[in-house]
């Protein structure tokens, strides 16, 4: 690695950085892209259909129809990008990045497999090396941006449906954001830290013997909370209320076409995997394997992406399987249950540790 | 008088809302596996131009023009079916062929062209019922589609030969004088 970092005529503390974000970044939105493609296969399965299995590769290889992928992108790549005659062109043009940007930046402090040392260094397998002093909070925060993407694609595209849909959504993900943010602080509280790795070093061992010492069996109010306002959070069914296509066409997608749409829908599921990422960390260990004490690198980073798919996978299982809610409904779910819920779980866990837990 | 609707009674487990969540998971995760592990064959989806749906008997396809044993046209150009049909999309032109007979002019009559535009048909059959010598028939194919609006237009021969391959019959020969160059699509 000096070696290669001397060659590029740059220290290996940046070619290291430009490495993981890199691998990071990739990896998420090429997984982002391929789960665009698992949720239609997958939601044909639940379905008992069939779903994209056609597209080949020089009409020869069918890879299970994985070419799709491809395919929808040249063919979004070649369309006409049209514009609405009384948009405004600046905003709109800008909305689509505002989404995608970050669903794609709550990743950088999540780590995704154990730090390790070599020739020593200490290389820690997180875009933001740990002790950054954003911790938690940054993802959190990060996730309240992804409001101004929503909204400000609604609200350049001059279009009714359009607008309802952004204030609707921009309605969820405030009011769900408080949920989530007390579902959160009760394990910062349990932790005695909001940096990622502290949260997933406390996490390792076993829990009553005979389960890994996860977050999840000792908060599951908690992480009922978290994992609801997460989907809030992700604009996905059964809260998809920026979209609606029944009520409101497309919702704050309606105006816009070509790569710009499908700039926004890889959004939507960028922020699905950082959701998931952040669900395995918080409350499932991160990459800690159960019953393994001290994991080799490579397994853990395994073990995360593993639990980072099986997420990601959960969020499309449950988009197929539940209808969406009412508005009113959302509104009172967030308000009158989450946010009481992840209060009696603050307090329940405030108390626990008063009495020397 | 008033019905009055007994609803159904909740228990603690369906109010908290994540039980009956986890039900309907298990079953769309059900189906989620049940067909992973079918082959794609064997489900429910006919996958077209692999697979092809059978046809139920009584179906209503493209025409066909009925022929004796020595392959003479049974059609004698009654314009019947012509009449009966309320696309109008049949169009006869009648000629006489046979010896002349001394007391009756010429002895037989039979359609010099059999028009049927396929664009206009509607596939009713009701040429089929108007028929009285059972010589128009509607098979079981389909598959009709063509790259321009001419090549639509079905001619004597074009309909004295579709017979399905399923009947044994061999094809006869094609229309020794064209009158429209016909590309159709081949499957």
């Amino acid at each position: 690695m000096d070696m290669l970092a001397s060659l590029l005529h740059i220290t290996p503390a940046v070619l290291w950085m430009v490495l993981k974000v890199v691998i990071v970044f990739g990896g998420v939105m090429s997984l982002a892209a391929i789960f665009t493609w698992v949720e239609r296969r997958g939601s044909a399965m639940i379905q008992d259909r069939i779903g994209p299995n056609r597209a080949a590769l020089f009409g020869k290889i069918r890879i299970i129809g994985l070419a799709q992928i491809l395919a929808d992108g040249i063919k979004m790549f070649f369309k006409e990008d049209l514009v609405p005659t009384d948009s405004n062109r600046n905003l709109f043009w800008l909305a689509p990045f505002l989404a995608f940007v970050p669903a794609l930046l709550g990743f950088a402090v999540i780590p995704f497999g154990k730090s390790f040392s070599s020739g020593g260094a200490t290389y820690h397998l997180s875009v933001l090396d740990p002790g950054n002093g954003m911790g938690m909070l940054y993802p959190l925060a990060i996730g309240g941006m992804a409001v101004y993407g929503v909204l400000v694609a609604a609200w350049s595209s001059n279009n009714k449906w359009s607008i309802l849909g952004g204030m609707r959504a921009s309605a969820a993900m405030v009011s769900y954001e408080i949920g989530m943010s007390l579902a959160v602080v009760s394990i910062f509280m349990t932790t005695g830290g909001y940096d990622p790795s502290e949260i997933i070093s406390s996490q390792g061992g076993t829990f009553l013997g005979v389960l890994p010492n996860w977050n999840i069996f000792h908060q599951p109010l908690g992480f009922i909370v978290f994992f609801t306002c997460m989907f809030a959070e992700t604009n996905r069914l059964p809260f998809d209320f920026a979209e609606g296509e029944s009520e409101i066409v497309a919702g704050f997608n309606t105006e816009f076409g070509s790569m710009k749409f499908s700039l926004m829908a890889l959004a939507e599921y960028s922020h699905m995997m950082t959701a998931s990422a952040l669900i395995a960390t918080l409350y499932f260990g991160g990459w800690q394997v159960p019953f393994v004490q001290n994991p080799p690198v490579l397994l853990s980073v395994a073990c995360f992406v593993l639990k980072l798919l099986f997420f990601a996978w959960v969020f499309v299982w449950i988009r197929w399987t539940l209808p969406r809610f009412r508005y009113d409904q959302l509104m009172a779910l967030g308000w009158k249950r989450m946010l009481p819920l992840a209060m009696v779980n603050l307090v329940f866990h405030a108390w626990r540790m008063s009495q020397g837990h | 008088m008033a019905v009055v609707v007994k609803r159904a009674e909740l228990t603690w487990l369906d109010r908290t809302y994540v039980w009956p969540v986890l039900q309907g998971m298990s079953i769309t995760f059900g189906h989620f596996i049940r067909n992973l592990f079918t082959p794609t064959a064997k489900r429910y989806t006919v996958q077209y131009p692999e697979m092809k749906s059978v046809i139920p008997d009584g179906y209503r396809g493209l025409h066909e023009l009925k022929r004796f044993e020595d392959g003479a046209i049974k059609c004698v150009a009654c314009f019947m079916c012509q009449e009966a049909c309320p696309a109008r999309c049949i169009s006869i032109e009648a000629e006489e062929f046979s010896d002349l007979n001394i007391t009756q002019g010429f002895e037989e009559k039979r359609p010099a062209t059999f028009k049927i535009d396929m664009l206009r048909c509607i596939y009713c059959g009701m040429c089929e019922e108007a028929c009285p010598k059972d010589a128009i028939w509607l098979r079981k194919d389909y598959e009709l589609a063509a790259y321009d609006r001419l090549s639509m237009q079905y001619g004597k021969w074009d309909l004295m030969n579709t017979y399905d391959e399923v009947d044994g019959k061999e094809r006869i020969s094609q229309d020794p004088t064209p009158s429209v160059p016909r590309r159709t699509i081949a499957l």
